[in-house]
């Protein structure tokens, strides 16, 4: 074969080696091992770490919120659907509690015509008039019915079995003589039936409450909650009380939501806080704090406060005027 | 003569001095070519369990289902997801998506617009929030829905087949994945897929698209759309489970794919849409 032919084939050969040499060198390790990719890179991408982690990781430190949650009809709503994504949480601080829970919560509930009709809607014109959704549900169960309950008794029934029963301890106008019972007159009757019906039933207790409750029939309850609330609330006022009624007012931002401004709520189901008794309203922040009283809401709210921000907060509501705001 | 010879010595000489300068050099380079043959013979096939410990990619077959009578358009499953896997808060860049068909009395085409559409944002307030206008209210709407769109994971991908480097490819357990360090940006894959799962990131330089939250169900979680969704309208699980989510779902529901006629054999299924959504 001519020299030049041979060079020619030599130097394409040459190249041909260095080039399949090269591309050998320059491929990852991992290609080809199950097709024409990198293997390596699976396992590089499930390396990610998740953001959302899950109810179950939040459950093992909020295990009261979370048992709340799992029973009510929220419960196909996930924690990090309203708080964010949990991923840094602890460690780099708290999730957000939303602060705009009617853009929040009419994401899923504004009525549309798109929506299935199985989904609960509300027209928000008419629904709530402005006022945020949490001011009358707890996000973590939503469903009012059975939380107002309803009332349909006698107040003049009522006002007999007051004198009979109640008037001791309580005065005779609903107004308590110490400032360690709470006044009665002017509360709201939903939550009279209903605090009345979990002495009787056990889910609350009361050295001096619970045996008179377990005397009441249902009816009594109705009748006596019907009296209550017609009564004037207006009350003498009472000694100073023992904590800084102006502290008090800036805490109490946290409960305005549910208890209004000065402590006289929107929901009937929640009870009038106004004008209450310093000392009685200390002793309930200090019995939901110690869980002696049961409420999901309260126990998660009173959790943070110490001793002096409940005579602050009690100091408060005790210098409301009592009654609805005009 | 002699000018000719000792010239010709000059230039031996220097090719063999170059000749001393590549062998020292291919002696250097030797050590770490065989630093890479033995890399090399390593196989990842080698390990118990691939891609990790914890998961064996050829024990599972998974797949997506969507029941748009469910939907009810909150769009958690795109926020999640945007939180979730770090795509851009802005209008044009989603894994997921949802669309929202809706059928006005005497109108035969649905009117369709997603959470992208400027008076969705604009109710929302911000390009990183989502939320669906009530923008029919008051119109006489005869049929509605919403309908969940993500990638199909496609049995055969048309994706996969148009990628010049192998930068994306079907795993065994059935997810299209990409392979960030090899894309070299090109597009063809944006182009090749029929649904428009695919979106460029510009700041990366790589395509990116769902792949159905890889580093969540490789860890035995559900995929984040799944997880926050609040209605159930999205189902995912192992179709080698007879009893997992997705198997109960496909046998229990009349399904259909999106485009069947592509021959793309999608591993999304839906149920409660028309013929309008494709």
């Amino acid at each position: 074969m001519p020299k030049h032919i041979v060079r020619v084939i030599l130097l394409l050969a040459g190249g041909l080696a260095l080039g399949l040499a090269a591309k050998w060198y320059f491929t990852a390790e991992s290609f080809y091992e199950f097709g024409h990719y990198r293997a390596d890179s699976v396992a590089e991408i499930a390396a990610q770490e998740p953001a959302f982690k899950t109810a179950r990781y939040c459950e093992s430190c909020h295990a009261e919120r979370h048992a709340q949650w799992s029973a009510n009809n929220h419960k196909t709503v996930v924690c990090e659907v309203c708080h964010g994504a949990a991923e840094g949480h602890p460690q780099k601080g708290k999730l957000p509690i939303p602060a705009d829970a009617r853009k929040l919560c009419t994401l899923c509930h504004e009525k549309m015509a798109e929506r299935p009709r199985t989904q609960p809607q509300i027209d928000l014109a008419q629904h709530g008039t402005g006022q945020q959704c949490t001011v009358c549900h707890n996000p973590h169960a939503p469903k009012l019915a059975g939380v107002v309950a309803k009332v349909a008794g006698d107040a003049a029934a009522g006002g007999k079995k007051h004198a009979a029963s109640c008037a001791g301890c309580h005065g005779a106008n609903g107004i308590s003589p110490n400032d360690t019972w709470p006044n009665l007159a002017g509360q709201n009757a939903a939550y009279l039936v209903r605090i009345l019906g979990a002495y009787k039933s056990g889910a609350q207790t009361d050295v001096m409450m619970s045996p008179v409750a377990q005397t009441l029939g249902d009816g009594d309850i109705q009748n006596l909650a019907a009296y209550y609330a017609g009564l004037s609330c207006k009350a003498p006022a009472s000694g100073k009380a023992a904590g800084d009624a102006a502290a008090g007012k800036v805490l109490a931002k946290n409960c305005a939501a549910c208890h209004g401004e000065t402590g006289a709520g929107t929901n009937p189901a929640w009870p009038n806080i106004a004008g209450q008794k310093a000392v009685y309203l200390a002793n309930t922040l200090k019995a939901f704090r110690a869980g002696l009283r049961k409420d999901p809401m309260m126990a998660g709210v009173v959790r943070g406060l110490s001793d002096a921000d409940i005579a602050n907060l009690a100091a408060y509501y005790a210098a409301q005027s009592c009654g609805k705001k005009p | 003569m002699k000018r000719e010879a000792i010239s010709a010595l000059r230039a031996r000489r220097g090719f063999l001095r170059k000749i001393g300068v590549a062998g020292a050099a291919v002696a250097a380079g030797s050590t770490a070519v065989l630093r890479k043959v033995a890399a090399k013979s390593e196989s990842a096939a080698a390990q118990k369990s691939f891609p990790t410990a914890d998961y064996d990619w050829t024990k599972r077959k998974w797949a997506f289902g969507v029941d748009a009578n469910k939907c009810i358009g909150c769009l958690r499953c795109v926020e999640a997801c945007k939180r979730e896997n770090n795509v851009p808060l802005d209008a044009h860049h989603f894994n997921t998506w949802v669309e929202r068909y809706v059928y006005l009395e005497g109108e035969d085409k649905p009117r369709i617009d997603s959470q992208q559409d400027p008076v969705n944002i604009a109710a929302s307030g911000s390009e990183g929030e989502y939320r669906f206008a009530d923008r029919y209210k008051g119109a006489k709407v005869e049929k509605a829905f919403f309908v969940p769109k993500l990638c199909n994971q496609c049995e055969h991908p048309p994706c996969v087949q148009v990628c010049p480097v192998g930068a994306t490819y079907k795993g065994a357990d059935g997810v299209v994945l990409i392979d960030a360090k090899y894309c070299i940006g090109c597009r063809y894959c944006v182009q090749a897929c029929p649904y428009g799962a695919r979106w460029f990131n510009e700041e990366k330089g790589v395509t990116q698209k769902c792949y159905w939250c890889y580093h969540r169900i490789s860890k035995g979680l559900q995929p984040a759309c799944v997880e926050v969704c609040p209605v159930g309208a999205r189902v995912f699980g192992d179709r080698n489970d007879h009893e997992s989510p997705i198997s109960l779902f496909i046998r229990n529901n009349r399904v259909q794919v999106l485009r069947p006629e592509t021959g793309n054999e999608p591993n999304v299924f839906y149920v409660g849409i028309d013929k309008a959504v494709s």
